[in-house]
This record gives structure tokens, sequence and C-alpha cells, in this order.
């Protein structure tokens, strides 16, 4: 059997415990939020453009899947178990990864992919998630949500936009 | 119990709830959780502490389910709102729903270790190889994440503490001052965990890691008599639940 090619040595390993120590932060920063007590910005984009962006759509997708299986076994998941949050929380990091993985900084990739998460993630899939987990109506789920996912993808292109810059800054020195 | 039969259980039942769609199905699957609440043994406050955060979620989606759905008799009209029969009848599933859900998580993440849920993840996942999926690779990565969460959490507060105490403001300031606010707790984060990462998997090499191909299992899961009753319960619910529902 060809077991040698399937060795893990040196920097693969290194990088896949950097995933899993990402993966640890990720859950972390989405225990945090800030912003005044109408919307709350919870961090968890941080991690998922963390991923993204150091390891690349598909790695990332894994990552946010695990981060999400993690965080339910830790902090128990907020309306339940269910595989659609997953997948939810895999899209984000791919897109994240897509536009974000080994290219430069770039405003237009921040806003463009901040938006299409928004929309394909927060809007289409979570509330399509929401609709079929409770049986609500997807109107009724989509209303609840529209208000602050008009607000929120703002702040987050803010903080990505910084966030970007710093880890690029730790990249380059490394 | 078998964390693998517990975390089966728990998918399982947020499958077979979208079986129930009237009163009768309703309540048996009410009845089925809160034997499963019972069995627990813990205090309701628990459970309480697990709807909490989503209390006033479920309300305002029972609230819109209520006036947004039409049909049956209508006792309350004005503009887009209508309150009917049907949308009371609605929205009191939603709100079950939602509660029997949460429940039956927080039964499942109350009894169980972290430690064991993910060893369970990691077995529902090994069918994923056929799929030339990376389990291993995903095992190893989430025992991993599981193991920093807690090391993390502290070197986070450190941080915030650290930065603090040289004047670092994390709550107040505008927008922008609080986007940049969070480049100081990031940024050594995210070098302390690059160093942890070289500093772990040097380690893991030089025990003699190479791979998750050819290891063995120290924590092994064993099934129990218990799970095959709890399963069994919920082939009856399901039986339950099919003759029930109205078609």
């Amino acid at each position: 059997m060809n077991s040698k090619s399937k060795q893990i040595r040196g920097e693969e390993l290194r990088k896949l415990v950097l995933l899993g120590i990402i993966v640890a932060i990720k859950i972390i920063l989405s225990q945090f939020s800030f912003g005044p007590a109408m919307v709350k910005v919870g961090l968890g984009f941080i991690g998922s453009v963390m991923l993204g962006y150091l390891f690349g759509p598909i790695w990332g997708a894994v990552g946010g899947g695990i981060s999400d299986l993690i965080s339910s076994a830790i902090f128990g998941n907020q309306g339940g178990f269910f595989i659609g949050f997953t997948l939810t929380a895999m899209a984000a990091p791919l897109i994240y990864g897509l536009f974000f993985y080994k290219k430069p900084v770039e405003i237009w990739r921040i806003i463009v992919s901040t938006i299409l998460v928004t929309i394909i993630v927060n809007i289409a899939m979570n509330t399509l998630w929401v609709s079929l987990l409770y049986g609500v109506d997807l109107k009724v789920a989509l209303i609840q949500r529209i208000p602050k996912e008009a607000i929120v993808p703002w702040i987050q292109m803010v903080v990505i936009y910084f966030v970007l810059q710093a880890l690029s800054r730790v990249k380059i020195k490394k | 119990m078998d964390p693998r039969g517990k975390l089966l259980a728990t998918i399982f039942f947020v499958c077979i709830i979208f079986l129930a769609n009237n009163w009768l199905s309703y309540s048996i699957i009410c009845l089925f959780s809160l034997l499963a609440v019972w069995a627990t043994k813990l205090k309701p406050k628990v459970f309480w502490d697990g709807v909490k955060p989503l209390i006033g979620l479920i309300f305002f989606t029972s609230l819109l389910q209520l006036f947004f759905t039409s049909g049956g008799e209508v006792y309350w009209k004005w503009w887009i709102f209508t309150c009917s029969s049907y949308g009371i009848t609605n929205a009191v599933y939603i709100f079950i729903r939602f509660t029997l859900i949460i429940l039956i998580s927080t039964v499942m993440t109350v009894t169980t270790m972290p430690l064991e849920i993910a060893d369970a993840m990691e077995w529902i996942l090994t069918p994923l190889k056929i799929f030339k999926v990376p389990v291993d690779k995903i095992a190893l990565v989430m025992s991993i994440a599981l193991r920093f969460v807690p090391t993390l959490f502290d070197e986070t507060f450190k941080i915030m503490n650290a930065q603090r105490s040289r004047g670092a403001d994390f709550n107040n300031g505008g927008l922008i001052k609080r986007a940049k606010a969070i480049a100081p707790l990031l940024v050594p984060l995210f070098i302390n965990s690059l160093q942890t990462a070289v500093d772990l998997s040097t380690a893991m090499e030089a025990r003699g890691y190479r791979g998750s191909e050819g290891r063995t299992r120290y924590r092994v899961l064993n099934w129990s008599k218990y799970d095959l009753y709890n399963l069994g319960y919920f082939v009856i619910l399901t039986v339950l639940l099919l003759i029930f529902r109205t078609h």
C-alpha cells in the first residue's frame, strides 16, 4: 500500500495544528460581541475571515464546519443540532477563502465578499434552515432577519479591513 | 449512555419533529421529550438556562407567524395583520417545536462531556471516508480545537487585560474606533497561536506522530444496552408519529 504518501509530517502537520488553533480562536471570538444592545455584532465572522484568508476555500470550509461542531459540543448549540447550520458555518469561510486566499487585501474584495456572505449565508441559507427546522413561513423568517442583515454587513466590512491588514502584517513578519 | 447513541438520537429527533403536524402528534412528541428531560433528573433551571437566550426570538417568531398566516376563521384584522384560527394553531406549533428542539439539544449537551461529543462526531463522520474525505485529519483538527478553546479563552482575557492596563478601550468609541480596537486583541492572539502551532507540531513529531494511519485508540466508546433502549424508544416514537399525523 502507498502508506508513505498518506503520512502527515512537517509542513502539513504544522498547518493542521494551526488550523485547529484558528478554529479554537473562531469559537472564542463567536462568544464575544460588540456594539450597542440593539444591533449586537458577533465576532465569529472574524474567525471565518481568518480561516478563509489563511487556509483557502476548502480547508477554510472544513475548519468552519469543525468550529460549528466543536462549539455546539462545548457551549451547546443555540437552537438545536441541525446539519444545516454546519453547512452555513462552512459556506462563509469558503466564500471568504475564494476572495482573500493568496490575494492582496483590496477594498472591493472585502465589500463584495461580505455582501455575498450576507446574502448567500445569512439571508438565504439561515432563513431556509429556520423555516425548515421550525416550520416557520419563509416570509416570516425573512422579515425577522432583514433589519439586522441590512446594518451588520457594513460594520463587518470595516472590521474585516482592519483585521486583514493586521493579519497580513503578521504574515509578512513571519 | 454512549455519546454516539445520544448524538444519533438528537439528530434523529430533529428529523422526526418534521413529522408532527397535528395536535395528537405534537402531544406524543411532547410526552416523549418530557420523559427524556425527566430521565436526566436535572433541575428545571438547567433547561430554562438553555431556552432563556432564545426566548425573545421564539416569541417574536411565533407572533410574526401568528399575524402573517391567514386561513380559517378570522378573529381580528388590521392592515396586513390578521389573527385567524389557523394562525394561532400555527404559532403554538412553532412555539412548541422551538422549545422541544432546544430542550432535547440541552439534554444532549448537558449530560455529555465535550470530549465524548467530539469522539461521537468523529465516529459519525467515518462514513465520509468513502468520498475520500480526510476524516483522520478532521479528527485531529477537532481534538486540537477542543483542547485549545479553554487555553485560548484564558489567553484572550489576559491579552485584553494587558492591553486595557495600558489604555486600550474595547467597549467605547465609534464604529471605526471599535473596529481598530480589535487589532490589539487579535494580533497577539494570532502570533501566540502561530507559536503554539509550531511548538505543538514539533512536539508531536518528536513523539513519533506520522499521521493517523496505523495508530491505536486510547479512548474507546462502548455501546451499552441503554443505547438500544433509547433507539428503541425512538423507533416507537417514529411509528406513533407516522400513524397519527394527518396526511
